[in-house]
Protein backbone atom coordinates (compact mmCIF):
# COMPACT_ATOMS: atom_id res chain seq x y z
CA UNK A 1 0.00 0.00 0.00
CA UNK A 2 2.27 2.54 -1.06
CA UNK A 3 1.49 6.18 -2.29
CA UNK A 4 1.54 9.65 -2.43
CA UNK A 5 1.21 11.68 0.99
CA UNK A 6 0.07 15.22 0.46
CA UNK A 7 0.67 17.03 3.82
CA UNK A 8 -1.39 20.89 4.25
CA UNK A 9 1.08 23.28 5.11
CA UNK A 10 -1.10 25.87 6.18
CA UNK A 11 -4.14 26.67 6.06
CA UNK A 12 -5.28 28.01 2.92
CA UNK A 13 -6.71 31.46 2.09
CA UNK A 14 -8.55 30.07 -0.90
CA UNK A 15 -10.50 26.68 -1.66
CA UNK A 16 -8.55 24.23 -3.18
CA UNK A 17 -9.97 21.75 -6.18
CA UNK A 18 -7.98 18.24 -5.37
CA UNK A 19 -10.12 16.31 -8.01
CA UNK A 20 -6.61 15.71 -9.63
CA UNK A 21 -4.86 14.31 -6.40
CA UNK A 22 -6.45 10.23 -7.84
CA UNK A 23 -4.01 7.14 -7.27
CA UNK A 24 -4.69 6.39 -11.26
CA UNK A 25 -4.06 10.02 -12.57
CA UNK A 26 -1.15 10.68 -10.27
CA UNK A 27 0.62 7.35 -11.39
CA UNK A 28 1.00 9.09 -15.26
CA UNK A 29 2.91 12.59 -13.67
CA UNK A 30 6.71 12.86 -12.36
CA UNK A 31 6.95 14.56 -9.34
CA UNK A 32 7.52 18.03 -10.75
CA UNK A 33 4.46 17.64 -12.88
CA UNK A 34 2.36 16.81 -9.45
CA UNK A 35 4.11 19.85 -7.73
CA UNK A 36 3.10 21.87 -10.30
CA UNK A 37 -0.75 21.19 -10.68
CA UNK A 38 -2.77 24.29 -10.25
CA UNK A 39 -5.62 23.25 -7.72
CA UNK A 40 -5.93 26.67 -6.21
CA UNK A 41 -9.90 27.99 -7.20
CA UNK A 42 -8.65 31.39 -6.24
CA UNK A 43 -7.09 34.25 -8.17
CA UNK A 44 -3.61 33.23 -6.91
CA UNK A 45 -4.19 29.75 -8.78
CA UNK A 46 -1.94 27.79 -5.75
CA UNK A 47 0.19 24.63 -7.43
CA UNK A 48 0.16 21.92 -5.25
CA UNK A 49 3.55 22.27 -4.34
CA UNK A 50 2.91 25.79 -3.08
CA UNK A 51 -0.52 24.31 -0.33
CA UNK A 52 1.26 20.63 0.57
CA UNK A 53 4.95 19.10 1.13
CA UNK A 54 4.03 15.94 -1.08
CA UNK A 55 5.86 13.06 -0.12
CA UNK A 56 6.14 9.24 -1.22
CA UNK A 57 5.53 7.73 -5.01
CA UNK A 58 3.10 6.44 -7.08
CA UNK A 59 0.43 3.39 -5.59
CA UNK A 60 -2.74 3.07 -4.84
CA UNK A 61 -3.27 5.12 -1.78
CA UNK A 62 -3.20 8.92 -1.44
CA UNK A 63 -3.26 10.45 2.04
CA UNK A 64 -3.91 13.89 2.69
CA UNK A 65 -2.33 14.84 5.97
CA UNK A 66 -2.60 17.59 8.41
CA UNK A 67 -6.16 18.57 7.02
CA UNK A 68 -7.76 19.89 10.33
CA UNK A 69 -8.53 23.02 8.43
CA UNK A 70 -9.33 20.85 5.23
CA UNK A 71 -12.97 22.82 4.82
CA UNK A 72 -11.45 24.31 1.97
CA UNK A 73 -10.52 21.04 0.01
CA UNK A 74 -13.33 20.73 -2.50
CA UNK A 75 -13.88 17.88 -4.87
CA UNK A 76 -11.71 15.50 -3.05
CA UNK A 77 -12.08 11.89 -4.96
CA UNK A 78 -14.11 13.45 -7.54
CA UNK A 79 -13.95 11.06 -10.34
CA UNK A 80 -12.03 8.31 -8.13
CA UNK A 81 -12.32 4.97 -9.99
CA UNK A 82 -9.75 2.80 -7.70
CA UNK A 83 -7.93 2.91 -4.87
CA UNK A 84 -8.16 4.53 -1.66
CA UNK A 85 -7.91 8.49 -0.61
CA UNK A 86 -7.35 8.81 2.97
CA UNK A 87 -8.03 12.22 4.79
CA UNK A 88 -6.81 13.21 8.06
CA UNK A 89 -8.54 16.07 8.88
CA UNK A 90 -11.77 17.43 7.14
CA UNK A 91 -12.74 18.00 3.58
CA UNK A 92 -15.31 20.56 1.86
CA UNK A 93 -17.73 20.19 -1.03
CA UNK A 94 -18.28 18.07 -3.55
CA UNK A 95 -15.88 14.66 -2.24
CA UNK A 96 -16.61 11.76 -4.03
CA UNK A 97 -18.51 13.78 -6.42
CA UNK A 98 -18.98 11.16 -9.86
CA UNK A 99 -16.69 8.97 -8.14
CA UNK A 100 -17.05 5.55 -9.97
CA UNK A 101 -15.09 3.11 -7.41
CA UNK A 102 -12.38 2.54 -4.82
CA UNK A 103 -12.72 4.35 -1.72
CA UNK A 104 -12.41 7.49 0.40
CA UNK A 105 -11.49 7.80 4.02
CA UNK A 106 -12.16 10.67 5.72
CA UNK A 107 -11.63 10.80 9.06
CA UNK A 108 -12.74 14.10 9.65
CA UNK A 109 -15.98 16.18 8.70
CA UNK A 110 -17.05 16.15 4.98
CA UNK A 111 -19.27 19.40 3.60
CA UNK A 112 -22.02 19.57 1.36
CA UNK A 113 -22.72 17.69 -1.79
CA UNK A 114 -20.66 14.61 -0.47
CA UNK A 115 -21.13 11.79 -2.76
CA UNK A 116 -23.03 14.06 -5.27
CA UNK A 117 -23.78 11.35 -8.47
CA UNK A 118 -21.83 9.06 -6.92
CA UNK A 119 -22.03 5.81 -8.83
CA UNK A 120 -19.93 3.22 -7.33
CA UNK A 121 -17.44 2.36 -4.34
CA UNK A 122 -17.20 3.34 -0.79
CA UNK A 123 -17.06 6.53 1.39
CA UNK A 124 -16.57 6.46 4.83
CA UNK A 125 -16.85 9.63 6.80
CA UNK A 126 -16.14 9.49 10.91
CA UNK A 127 -17.44 12.63 11.41
CA UNK A 128 -20.59 14.94 10.23
CA UNK A 129 -21.08 15.47 6.80
CA UNK A 130 -23.26 18.66 5.06
CA UNK A 131 -25.80 19.46 3.39
CA UNK A 132 -27.23 17.10 0.42
CA UNK A 133 -25.09 14.05 0.87
CA UNK A 134 -25.67 12.32 -2.53
CA UNK A 135 -27.56 14.97 -4.26
CA UNK A 136 -27.46 16.79 -7.84
CA UNK A 137 -25.70 19.95 -9.33
CA UNK A 138 -27.50 21.72 -11.77
CA UNK A 139 -27.16 20.12 -14.78
CA UNK A 140 -27.32 16.70 -13.07
CA UNK A 141 -30.13 14.17 -13.96
CA UNK A 142 -30.03 12.09 -10.62
CA UNK A 143 -28.04 12.47 -7.06
CA UNK A 144 -26.40 9.47 -5.92
CA UNK A 145 -26.67 6.51 -8.71
CA UNK A 146 -24.91 3.86 -6.60
CA UNK A 147 -22.06 3.30 -4.51
CA UNK A 148 -22.27 2.94 -0.65
CA UNK A 149 -21.74 6.13 2.12
CA UNK A 150 -21.13 6.00 5.60
CA UNK A 151 -21.21 8.26 7.57
CA UNK A 152 -20.41 7.75 11.88
CA UNK A 153 -22.02 11.25 12.70
CA UNK A 154 -25.13 13.28 11.76
CA UNK A 155 -25.63 14.51 8.49
CA UNK A 156 -27.07 18.17 7.29
CA UNK A 157 -30.91 18.31 4.99
CA UNK A 158 -31.90 17.17 1.89
CA UNK A 159 -29.81 14.16 2.05
CA UNK A 160 -30.15 11.55 -1.20
CA UNK A 161 -31.67 14.52 -3.24
CA UNK A 162 -32.61 12.87 -6.47
CA UNK A 163 -31.12 9.81 -5.79
CA UNK A 164 -31.63 6.80 -7.56
CA UNK A 165 -29.58 3.93 -6.68
CA UNK A 166 -26.64 3.08 -3.77
CA UNK A 167 -27.02 3.13 -0.03
CA UNK A 168 -26.65 5.98 2.20
CA UNK A 169 -25.89 4.88 6.22
CA UNK A 170 -26.07 7.34 9.03
CA UNK A 171 -25.06 6.04 12.22
CA UNK A 172 -26.72 9.51 13.58
CA UNK A 173 -29.58 12.05 12.63
CA UNK A 174 -30.21 13.53 9.37
CA UNK A 175 -31.43 16.94 9.28
CA UNK A 176 -34.54 17.58 7.05
CA UNK A 177 -36.51 16.48 3.97
CA UNK A 178 -33.91 13.50 3.82
CA UNK A 179 -35.02 11.52 0.52
CA UNK A 180 -36.63 14.45 -0.95
CA UNK A 181 -37.58 13.95 -4.49
CA UNK A 182 -35.75 10.30 -4.63
CA UNK A 183 -35.98 7.91 -7.00
CA UNK A 184 -34.74 5.39 -5.55
CA UNK A 185 -31.85 3.54 -3.30
CA UNK A 186 -31.80 3.15 0.54
CA UNK A 187 -30.80 5.84 2.94
CA UNK A 188 -30.46 3.84 6.67
CA UNK A 189 -30.41 6.35 9.73
CA UNK A 190 -29.44 4.51 12.62
CA UNK A 191 -29.98 7.99 14.65
CA UNK A 192 -33.44 8.97 12.96
CA UNK A 193 -34.36 11.21 10.48
CA UNK A 194 -35.23 14.91 10.83
CA UNK A 195 -38.30 16.38 10.07
CA UNK A 196 -40.18 15.82 6.48
CA UNK A 197 -38.09 12.78 5.07
CA UNK A 198 -39.17 11.51 2.31
CA UNK A 199 -40.31 14.98 0.81
CA UNK A 200 -41.78 14.69 -2.99
CA UNK A 201 -39.84 10.94 -3.28
CA UNK A 202 -41.11 8.84 -6.17
CA UNK A 203 -39.37 5.50 -5.03
CA UNK A 204 -36.99 4.21 -2.32
CA UNK A 205 -36.16 3.30 1.04
CA UNK A 206 -35.87 5.39 4.17
CA UNK A 207 -35.13 3.26 7.08
CA UNK A 208 -34.33 4.65 10.57
CA UNK A 209 -34.95 4.37 14.08
CA UNK A 210 -37.76 6.85 14.32
CA UNK A 211 -38.98 10.27 12.58
CA UNK A 212 -39.14 13.86 13.97
CA UNK A 213 -42.21 14.75 11.87
CA UNK A 214 -44.04 13.32 9.15
CA UNK A 215 -45.41 14.58 6.43
CA UNK A 216 -49.44 14.54 5.79
CA UNK A 217 -48.45 12.57 2.65
CA UNK A 218 -47.08 9.52 4.05
CA UNK A 219 -49.62 6.49 4.65
CA UNK A 220 -49.74 4.01 7.01
CA UNK A 221 -49.24 0.79 5.63
CA UNK A 222 -49.16 -1.55 8.89
CA UNK A 223 -46.59 -3.65 10.34
CA UNK A 224 -44.90 -6.61 8.65
CA UNK A 225 -42.30 -9.10 8.36
CA UNK A 226 -40.19 -8.16 5.10
CA UNK A 227 -38.32 -10.14 3.11
CA UNK A 228 -36.55 -7.37 1.45
CA UNK A 229 -35.09 -6.33 5.40
CA UNK A 230 -33.96 -9.38 5.18
CA UNK A 231 -31.91 -9.61 2.17
CA UNK A 232 -30.67 -5.74 2.83
CA UNK A 233 -29.66 -6.40 6.53
CA UNK A 234 -27.17 -9.89 4.74
CA UNK A 235 -26.39 -7.46 1.88
CA UNK A 236 -24.55 -4.80 3.87
CA UNK A 237 -23.05 -7.39 6.58
CA UNK A 238 -21.42 -9.28 3.92
CA UNK A 239 -20.16 -5.85 2.15
CA UNK A 240 -19.55 -3.59 4.86
CA UNK A 241 -18.64 -6.32 8.07
CA UNK A 242 -17.84 -3.74 10.98
CA UNK A 243 -19.12 -0.64 9.36
CA UNK A 244 -22.98 -2.20 8.75
CA UNK A 245 -25.76 -0.36 10.77
CA UNK A 246 -27.17 -3.12 13.27
CA UNK A 247 -29.72 -5.50 11.57
CA UNK A 248 -33.04 -3.84 11.40
CA UNK A 249 -36.18 -5.88 13.28
CA UNK A 250 -37.48 -7.90 11.48
CA UNK A 251 -40.76 -6.70 12.26
CA UNK A 252 -41.14 -3.11 11.04
CA UNK A 253 -43.85 -0.38 10.57
CA UNK A 254 -44.04 0.54 6.67
CA UNK A 255 -45.17 4.07 5.75
CA UNK A 256 -45.93 4.59 2.30
CA UNK A 257 -45.31 7.74 0.54
CA UNK A 258 -45.18 10.20 -0.72
CA UNK A 259 -48.44 10.46 -1.80
CA UNK A 260 -48.59 13.61 -3.78
CA UNK A 261 -46.12 12.00 -6.16
CA UNK A 262 -46.55 8.10 -7.55
CA UNK A 263 -46.11 7.10 -3.52
CA UNK A 264 -44.13 3.94 -4.28
CA UNK A 265 -41.66 5.12 -2.02
CA UNK A 266 -41.65 4.01 2.08
CA UNK A 267 -40.43 4.73 5.48
CA UNK A 268 -39.63 1.74 7.61
CA UNK A 269 -39.15 2.43 11.35
CA UNK A 270 -39.03 -0.54 14.16
CA UNK A 271 -42.77 -1.91 14.36
CA UNK A 272 -44.39 -0.27 17.51
CA UNK B 1 -13.51 -60.93 -17.46
CA UNK B 2 -16.77 -61.68 -18.73
CA UNK B 3 -20.02 -63.07 -17.00
CA UNK B 4 -20.75 -64.63 -20.56
CA UNK B 5 -17.36 -64.62 -22.19
CA UNK B 6 -19.18 -61.75 -24.55
CA UNK B 7 -18.37 -58.71 -22.36
CA UNK B 8 -15.59 -56.96 -21.13
CA UNK B 9 -15.43 -55.61 -17.85
CA UNK B 10 -14.25 -56.20 -14.35
CA UNK B 11 -15.90 -57.34 -11.41
CA UNK B 12 -16.07 -55.15 -8.62
CA UNK B 13 -17.41 -57.02 -5.35
CA UNK B 14 -19.33 -59.43 -7.30
CA UNK B 15 -20.78 -56.71 -9.48
CA UNK B 16 -19.81 -56.98 -12.99
CA UNK B 17 -18.93 -53.17 -14.50
CA UNK B 18 -18.97 -52.88 -18.22
CA UNK B 19 -15.66 -51.85 -19.98
CA UNK B 20 -18.59 -49.48 -21.84
CA UNK B 21 -19.16 -45.64 -21.71
CA UNK B 22 -22.40 -43.28 -20.80
CA UNK B 23 -22.75 -41.10 -23.60
CA UNK B 24 -23.64 -37.64 -22.51
CA UNK B 25 -25.07 -33.70 -24.69
CA UNK B 26 -23.89 -30.85 -23.71
CA UNK B 27 -26.36 -28.43 -22.62
CA UNK B 28 -27.00 -25.32 -20.89
CA UNK B 29 -27.79 -25.32 -17.29
CA UNK B 30 -29.12 -22.62 -14.43
CA UNK B 31 -29.57 -22.33 -10.90
CA UNK B 32 -31.83 -20.91 -8.53
CA UNK B 33 -32.51 -20.66 -4.84
CA UNK B 34 -35.49 -20.62 -3.35
CA UNK B 35 -36.31 -19.90 -0.08
CA UNK B 36 -39.26 -19.60 2.18
CA UNK B 37 -40.24 -19.15 6.35
CA UNK B 38 -39.45 -23.05 6.84
CA UNK B 39 -37.38 -26.05 5.03
CA UNK B 40 -40.75 -27.51 4.58
CA UNK B 41 -42.12 -24.53 2.38
CA UNK B 42 -38.71 -24.03 0.31
CA UNK B 43 -38.76 -27.64 -0.49
CA UNK B 44 -42.90 -27.40 -1.28
CA UNK B 45 -42.30 -24.80 -3.82
CA UNK B 46 -38.98 -26.51 -5.56
CA UNK B 47 -40.86 -29.90 -6.26
CA UNK B 48 -43.54 -27.91 -7.39
CA UNK B 49 -41.13 -25.64 -9.75
CA UNK B 50 -39.20 -28.66 -10.60
CA UNK B 51 -42.63 -30.95 -11.40
CA UNK B 52 -42.71 -32.64 -15.46
CA UNK B 53 -38.64 -32.11 -15.78
CA UNK B 54 -38.07 -35.14 -16.47
CA UNK B 55 -36.61 -35.17 -20.06
CA UNK B 56 -36.38 -32.19 -22.05
CA UNK B 57 -37.23 -34.13 -24.83
CA UNK B 58 -41.50 -33.88 -23.48
CA UNK B 59 -40.93 -31.76 -20.72
CA UNK B 60 -38.68 -28.91 -21.91
CA UNK B 61 -36.42 -29.00 -19.21
CA UNK B 62 -35.11 -30.81 -17.13
CA UNK B 63 -34.86 -30.16 -13.21
CA UNK B 64 -34.30 -31.33 -9.90
CA UNK B 65 -33.35 -29.74 -6.55
CA UNK B 66 -28.92 -29.64 -6.44
CA UNK B 67 -29.44 -29.46 -2.63
CA UNK B 68 -30.71 -28.15 0.75
CA UNK B 69 -29.55 -24.66 1.88
CA UNK B 70 -28.76 -23.26 5.56
CA UNK B 71 -29.96 -20.14 6.21
CA UNK B 72 -26.58 -19.18 6.07
CA UNK B 73 -26.28 -19.72 2.94
CA UNK B 74 -29.09 -18.02 1.50
CA UNK B 75 -29.37 -14.17 0.35
CA UNK B 76 -32.15 -13.80 2.99
CA UNK B 77 -31.24 -15.59 5.36
CA UNK B 78 -34.43 -18.37 5.85
CA UNK B 79 -33.93 -22.01 4.94
CA UNK B 80 -33.69 -22.72 1.30
CA UNK B 81 -33.18 -24.76 -1.47
CA UNK B 82 -31.02 -24.71 -4.52
CA UNK B 83 -32.69 -25.95 -7.87
CA UNK B 84 -31.18 -26.67 -11.35
CA UNK B 85 -32.50 -26.41 -14.88
CA UNK B 86 -30.92 -27.59 -17.93
CA UNK B 87 -32.26 -27.45 -21.68
CA UNK B 88 -31.00 -27.10 -25.04
CA UNK B 89 -30.15 -23.45 -24.94
CA UNK B 90 -30.29 -20.50 -22.51
CA UNK B 91 -33.25 -19.30 -25.02
CA UNK B 92 -35.17 -22.40 -24.59
CA UNK B 93 -34.39 -21.94 -20.76
CA UNK B 94 -35.41 -18.45 -20.33
CA UNK B 95 -39.29 -19.78 -20.74
CA UNK B 96 -39.14 -22.51 -18.84
CA UNK B 97 -37.96 -20.55 -15.61
CA UNK B 98 -40.76 -17.72 -16.47
CA UNK B 99 -43.51 -20.42 -16.22
CA UNK B 100 -42.40 -22.26 -13.49
CA UNK B 101 -41.17 -19.79 -11.20
CA UNK B 102 -44.44 -17.66 -12.28
CA UNK B 103 -46.70 -20.75 -11.64
CA UNK B 104 -44.86 -22.74 -8.72
CA UNK B 105 -42.66 -20.50 -6.94
CA UNK B 106 -44.73 -16.74 -6.48
CA UNK B 107 -47.94 -18.63 -5.47
CA UNK B 108 -45.94 -20.50 -2.69
CA UNK B 109 -46.35 -19.46 0.55
CA UNK B 110 -43.87 -17.15 2.17
CA UNK B 111 -41.58 -17.71 -0.81
CA UNK B 112 -38.47 -15.94 -2.58
CA UNK B 113 -36.41 -16.48 -5.67
CA UNK B 114 -32.52 -15.59 -6.25
CA UNK B 115 -30.27 -16.53 -8.42
CA UNK B 116 -28.62 -19.60 -7.84
CA UNK B 117 -25.43 -19.68 -10.26
CA UNK B 118 -22.79 -16.50 -10.81
CA UNK B 119 -21.96 -16.90 -14.60
CA UNK B 120 -21.43 -14.17 -16.79
CA UNK B 121 -24.35 -14.86 -19.10
CA UNK B 122 -27.55 -14.08 -17.42
CA UNK B 123 -31.29 -14.74 -18.27
CA UNK B 124 -34.59 -13.02 -16.80
CA UNK B 125 -35.54 -14.80 -13.35
CA UNK B 126 -37.92 -12.20 -12.05
CA UNK B 127 -37.91 -9.92 -15.18
CA UNK B 128 -41.34 -11.50 -16.22
CA UNK B 129 -43.25 -12.48 -12.57
CA UNK B 130 -42.56 -9.05 -11.68
CA UNK B 131 -45.68 -7.44 -14.26
CA UNK B 132 -47.56 -9.54 -11.37
CA UNK B 133 -47.17 -6.75 -9.26
CA UNK B 134 -49.12 -4.89 -11.65
CA UNK B 135 -47.24 -1.50 -10.60
CA UNK B 136 -47.49 -2.07 -7.43
CA UNK B 137 -43.76 -3.58 -7.60
CA UNK B 138 -40.69 -1.85 -6.53
CA UNK B 139 -37.38 -2.85 -7.27
CA UNK B 140 -34.46 -2.18 -4.81
CA UNK B 141 -31.03 -2.87 -6.10
CA UNK B 142 -27.93 -3.97 -4.11
CA UNK B 143 -24.22 -4.03 -4.94
CA UNK B 144 -24.55 -6.02 -8.58
CA UNK B 145 -27.85 -7.36 -7.81
CA UNK B 146 -31.82 -6.29 -8.52
CA UNK B 147 -34.16 -7.57 -6.39
CA UNK B 148 -37.69 -7.14 -7.36
CA UNK B 149 -41.03 -6.56 -4.65
CA UNK B 150 -43.98 -7.77 -5.82
CA UNK B 151 -47.51 -7.57 -3.25
CA UNK B 152 -48.72 -10.71 -2.46
CA UNK B 153 -51.37 -11.64 0.11
CA UNK B 154 -48.69 -13.03 2.33
CA UNK B 155 -46.91 -10.33 1.98
CA UNK B 156 -44.24 -9.39 -0.62
CA UNK B 157 -42.86 -12.17 -2.95
CA UNK B 158 -38.79 -10.89 -3.29
CA UNK B 159 -37.24 -12.27 -6.64
CA UNK B 160 -33.63 -11.50 -7.58
CA UNK B 161 -33.90 -9.57 -11.52
CA UNK B 162 -31.61 -12.50 -12.98
CA UNK B 163 -29.82 -15.60 -12.69
CA UNK B 164 -26.03 -17.12 -14.14
CA UNK B 165 -26.74 -19.70 -16.83
CA UNK B 166 -23.64 -21.39 -18.36
CA UNK B 167 -23.41 -23.47 -21.67
CA UNK B 168 -20.79 -26.03 -20.10
CA UNK B 169 -23.24 -27.89 -18.77
CA UNK B 170 -23.97 -31.70 -18.92
CA UNK B 171 -27.14 -33.91 -19.56
CA UNK B 172 -27.28 -37.88 -19.98
CA UNK B 173 -24.73 -39.09 -17.32
CA UNK B 174 -26.28 -42.80 -16.70
CA UNK B 175 -25.74 -46.11 -15.12
CA UNK B 176 -27.51 -48.86 -15.91
CA UNK B 177 -27.74 -51.28 -12.97
CA UNK B 178 -28.67 -54.94 -13.39
CA UNK B 179 -30.88 -57.25 -11.15
CA UNK B 180 -31.99 -60.37 -10.70
CA UNK B 181 -33.74 -58.71 -7.54
CA UNK B 182 -36.49 -55.89 -8.27
CA UNK B 183 -36.90 -55.09 -4.09
CA UNK B 184 -32.63 -55.10 -4.11
CA UNK B 185 -32.09 -53.50 -6.85
CA UNK B 186 -34.47 -50.78 -6.31
CA UNK B 187 -33.09 -50.47 -3.01
CA UNK B 188 -29.42 -50.39 -4.28
CA UNK B 189 -29.82 -47.92 -6.88
CA UNK B 190 -31.85 -45.33 -4.24
CA UNK B 191 -28.74 -45.87 -2.33
CA UNK B 192 -26.59 -44.42 -5.83
CA UNK B 193 -28.77 -41.69 -6.32
CA UNK B 194 -28.67 -40.86 -2.38
CA UNK B 195 -25.11 -40.87 -2.72
CA UNK B 196 -25.42 -38.60 -6.07
CA UNK B 197 -27.21 -36.23 -4.03
CA UNK B 198 -24.66 -35.42 -2.03
CA UNK B 199 -22.51 -34.08 -4.90
CA UNK B 200 -22.90 -30.21 -5.68
CA UNK B 201 -23.96 -28.91 -9.18
CA UNK B 202 -26.15 -32.43 -10.46
CA UNK B 203 -29.54 -33.42 -10.47
CA UNK B 204 -30.97 -36.67 -11.46
CA UNK B 205 -34.32 -35.33 -13.09
CA UNK B 206 -36.35 -38.86 -13.10
CA UNK B 207 -38.93 -39.74 -10.74
CA UNK B 208 -36.81 -39.98 -7.21
CA UNK B 209 -33.78 -40.06 -9.11
CA UNK B 210 -34.50 -43.20 -11.44
CA UNK B 211 -35.81 -44.47 -14.69
CA UNK B 212 -37.17 -47.58 -15.61
CA UNK B 213 -37.99 -47.16 -19.16
CA UNK B 214 -34.88 -46.39 -20.73
CA UNK B 215 -34.97 -45.63 -24.06
CA UNK B 216 -33.36 -46.12 -27.28
CA UNK B 217 -33.68 -43.59 -30.39
CA UNK B 218 -36.18 -44.15 -32.75
CA UNK B 219 -39.13 -46.22 -33.48
CA UNK B 220 -41.37 -48.00 -36.09
CA UNK B 221 -43.84 -45.48 -35.34
CA UNK B 222 -44.11 -42.00 -37.35
CA UNK B 223 -44.04 -38.81 -34.65
CA UNK B 224 -41.77 -40.75 -32.22
CA UNK B 225 -38.19 -39.55 -31.77
CA UNK B 226 -37.35 -42.48 -28.98
CA UNK B 227 -39.16 -45.75 -27.58
CA UNK B 228 -38.64 -48.58 -25.57
CA UNK B 229 -35.01 -49.55 -25.09
CA UNK B 230 -35.82 -53.24 -25.88
CA UNK B 231 -32.13 -55.11 -25.60
CA UNK B 232 -32.68 -53.89 -22.17
CA UNK B 233 -36.03 -55.30 -21.69
CA UNK B 234 -35.90 -58.58 -19.13
CA UNK B 235 -39.43 -59.70 -20.75
CA UNK B 236 -37.78 -59.52 -24.45
CA UNK B 237 -34.36 -61.55 -23.22
CA UNK B 238 -35.30 -64.05 -25.73
CA UNK B 239 -37.56 -62.20 -28.65
CA UNK B 240 -35.15 -59.32 -29.59
CA UNK B 241 -31.26 -59.03 -29.40
CA UNK B 242 -31.32 -58.59 -25.85
CA UNK B 243 -28.05 -57.09 -24.27
CA UNK B 244 -29.12 -58.96 -20.81
CA UNK B 245 -27.74 -62.24 -19.37
CA UNK B 246 -29.63 -64.87 -18.15
CA UNK B 247 -31.19 -64.72 -15.10
CA UNK B 248 -31.51 -60.66 -15.33
CA UNK B 249 -34.97 -59.69 -13.71
CA UNK B 250 -34.74 -55.89 -14.01
CA UNK B 251 -32.77 -52.82 -14.64
CA UNK B 252 -32.56 -49.25 -13.51
CA UNK B 253 -31.30 -46.77 -14.73
CA UNK B 254 -29.80 -42.83 -13.25
CA UNK B 255 -29.91 -39.90 -15.56
CA UNK B 256 -27.36 -37.41 -13.98
CA UNK B 257 -27.37 -33.60 -15.49
CA UNK B 258 -25.00 -31.66 -14.20
CA UNK B 259 -23.06 -27.75 -14.19
CA UNK B 260 -20.16 -29.58 -15.97
CA UNK B 261 -18.57 -32.26 -17.07
CA UNK B 262 -16.29 -32.92 -13.85
CA UNK B 263 -19.60 -33.08 -11.53
CA UNK B 264 -21.16 -35.55 -14.08
CA UNK B 265 -18.03 -37.55 -13.83
CA UNK B 266 -18.18 -37.52 -10.34
CA UNK B 267 -21.70 -38.06 -9.48
CA UNK B 268 -21.01 -41.32 -11.66
CA UNK B 269 -18.04 -42.41 -9.75
CA UNK B 270 -19.87 -42.00 -6.48
CA UNK B 271 -23.34 -43.49 -7.85
CA UNK B 272 -21.26 -46.13 -9.14
CA UNK B 273 -19.24 -46.70 -5.66
CA UNK B 274 -22.83 -46.83 -4.04
CA UNK B 275 -24.27 -49.65 -6.58
CA UNK B 276 -20.78 -52.27 -6.62
CA UNK B 277 -20.48 -51.89 -2.17
CA UNK B 278 -23.43 -53.14 -1.62
CA UNK B 279 -25.09 -54.30 -4.98
CA UNK B 280 -24.17 -57.70 -4.64
CA UNK B 281 -25.83 -58.44 -1.80
CA UNK B 282 -29.14 -57.18 -2.98
CA UNK B 283 -29.37 -59.23 -6.12
CA UNK B 284 -27.40 -56.61 -8.43
CA UNK B 285 -25.13 -58.43 -10.56
CA UNK B 286 -24.03 -55.80 -13.59
CA UNK B 287 -23.65 -51.98 -14.09
CA UNK B 288 -23.49 -50.76 -17.64
CA UNK B 289 -24.65 -47.89 -19.28
CA UNK B 290 -25.71 -45.84 -22.36
CA UNK B 291 -24.47 -44.99 -25.24
CA UNK B 292 -24.88 -44.18 -28.78
CA UNK B 293 -21.77 -45.65 -29.98
CA UNK B 294 -19.75 -42.69 -29.10
CA UNK B 295 -21.43 -40.84 -32.69
CA UNK B 296 -24.07 -38.54 -30.85
CA UNK B 297 -22.45 -36.75 -27.79
CA UNK B 298 -19.80 -34.80 -26.88
CA UNK B 299 -19.46 -36.32 -23.47
CA UNK B 300 -18.07 -39.90 -22.93
CA UNK B 301 -17.75 -41.34 -19.42
CA UNK B 302 -15.63 -44.57 -19.45
CA UNK B 303 -16.95 -46.83 -16.64
CA UNK B 304 -13.27 -48.21 -15.91
CA UNK B 305 -12.41 -44.85 -15.60
CA UNK B 306 -14.95 -44.39 -12.56
CA UNK B 307 -13.82 -47.49 -10.89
Amino acid sequence: MSGYTFRLKAPSAERLDLSALTPDNLAKLGNHEISSLKVGMGRTALAVGEAFDVSGSAGDTVTIDNAASGAILDFVGAGLTAGTIRVNGNVGAYAGRKMTGGKIEINGNAGNFLASCLSGGLIHVKGNAGNNLGGILAGDRFGMIGGIVVVEGNVGARTGDKMRRGTVIVRGKTGEAAGSRMIGGTIWAEGGFGPVPGLMMRRGTLIGSGVERLLPTFVDCGNHDLVIVRVLNRYLKKTLGDLAPKPMPLFVQRIAGDMSTIGKGEILLPAT
Amino acid sequence: MSIHNTIPGKDINGVFVDDTFAEAFGMSGTGIIITADTLKWAKIAAVTATGFGTSVIGCGAECGIDRELTPDETPDGRPGVRILIFGFSPDAIIGQVKNRIGQCVLTSPGSACYAGLEAPQQIGLGKAPRFFGDGFQTAKKLGDSRYWRVPVMDGEFVIEESTGVTTDAVGGGNLLIVGKDRAGLLETTEAAVDAIAKIDDVITPFPGGIVRSGSKVGTKYKGMFASTNDAFCPTLRGATKSELTPGTLAVLEIVIDGLTSARVAEAMRVGLKAVTDVGAKKGVTRVTAGNYGGKLGQHHYHLKDLI
